[in-house]
């Protein structure tokens, strides 16, 4: 179902009231998704299956506590997934090396166009090499260092780059 | 516990939230966000902002369809949430909670009476309850309390009537859903008041989810099981 008409809302009250249906609901619907940002974060087609295990309790256990006010049912779906994922990166960053190589594993380039949600707007209006690095961080999930390694800029310039990006980003939001 | 740094300016805190959305913070600043998120309204709210911006971007990910027994692997951890710790091996054997045949007469009389006084106060009632049970006498089936949940975190125990309670005895409110191994404790009522309940240790309310009082020790039962008679006995009927 197109994410527009289904009720994401209505399926978690209904998890939290404990109707199982509506975890399987919001499997079907969502699963194939957050499975895709899991994995290209953590990078393991299995790992990030657990991750989305993992994700999925959460969703079932957190649904009472969840607070239509601070944001949609699916946005706080994929955060969920998202600081799952980013907290397993980022506590085994020391078994993966922090210089893993990160070439091959997803271009410099990213097509925007077909992409309609307002931060991409925003994002064109930043020089590519800028824009790289948000898209790095935020979906292959690199730190800053792997960052300055994969576009061979120095670590304070990555730092300030994703600094002023982030600024401008806001500008152009609200 | 970590409190918010007393010079922090707005400007880092939501320099903090974006890269902590963002995925750039190391293992300790994020551990330190997780902590103040519990109670940092200020924090929390910009990181809201910030996930609600950047979420857009997931749209990057190619999406990945999960192998067949992911779903039949979340169900059974969703499943094993509901088993409690196995614990209670002094528990008796054979005791009155595994009569079967005592739940089937108590449920289909007490659905009935549910129901029925569902109906009733869905009519009169402006906050609509979610869940509705009607605790019902075990011998003569006569109504003696009324639990309503608005919401599955909470629910409100209301006497229809006075009951009489031995001086050296108190009644004692259980629950147990379909899987949990025994009854859980919500307390000690006392007779002809009524009683909220937060639920926060327990799993959601479920539809058929048994609830019941019984006689205990002043002080409730001594092995956190019931022991005495049952003295009214109801399962949840979700409304509609």
């Amino acid at each position: 179902m197109p994410e527009t008409l289904f009720d994401y809302e209505h399926h978690l009250a209904a998890c939290a009231r404990g109707e199982r249906q509506a975890l399987r609901d919001l499997y079907v619907q969502e699963s194939p998704r957050l499975l895709g940002v899991a994995k290209r974060l953590v990078r393991d087609t299995a790992l990030a299956e657990d991750i989305v295990h993992d994700a999925f309790l959460k969703i079932w256990t957190g649904a009472g506590r969840f607070d239509p006010a601070r944001g949609s049912a699916r946005g706080w779906m994929y955060s969920v997934t998202r600081h799952l994922a980013l907290n397993y990166l980022r506590d085994h960053s020391r078994e993966v090396q922090d210089d893993v190589d990160v070439q091959d594993n997803s271009a410099n380039t990213f097509d925007f166009q077909e992409h309609s949600a307002r931060i991409y707007g925003c994002l064109e209006q930043l020089e590519p090499a800028r824009r790289n690095c948000i898209v790095h961080a935020y979906v292959d999930g690199f730190t800053h260092a792997q960052i300055s390694h994969k576009l061979g800029t120095p670590l304070g310039t990555v730092k300030a780059w994703i600094k002023r990006s982030l600024t401008a980003l806001r500008e152009c939001m609200g | 516990m970590i409190t918010r740094p007393t010079d922090e300016t707005p400007e880092a805190l939501d320099e903090l939230a974006s890269e902590y959305v963002l995925g750039t913070l190391s293992a300790e600043q994020r551990a330190e966000v997780q902590q103040r998120l519990r109670s940092d309204i200020g924090l929390r709210s910009a990181i809201d902002s910030w996930e609600r911006r950047l979420l857009g971007l997931t749209e990057l990910a190619e999406p990945l369809t999960p192998s067949a027994h992911l779903w039949q692997r979340i169900e059974r951890s969703v499943n094993a949430l509901y088993r409690q710790p196995s614990t209670s091996r002094a528990m008796p054997p054979a005791t009155w909670w595994n009569r079967l045949p005592l739940w089937r007469g108590l449920a289909g009389a007490g659905l009935a009476a549910t129901l029925l006084l569902g109906a009733m106060l869905l009519t009169q009632t402006t906050v609509k309850p979610t869940y509705l049970v009607v605790l019902v006498a075990p011998q003569d089936k006569a109504p003696g309390w009324v639990i309503q949940a608005s919401n599955p975190r909470e629910i409100q125990l209301i006497p229809l009537g006075v009951v009489e309670v031995p001086a050296d005895k108190a009644l004692e409110f259980w629950t147990k859903a379909e899987g949990w191994q025994g009854p859980v404790s919500l307390g000690l009522v006392k007779p002809g008041q009524t009683l909220s309940v937060p639920l926060d240790k327990l799993p959601p309310l479920e539809p058929n989810q048994l609830f019941e009082l019984t006689l205990e020790n002043p002080n409730g039962s001594p092995i956190g099981k019931p022991t005495g008679p049952i003295q009214f006995i109801g399962r949840a009927v979700k409304v509609l």
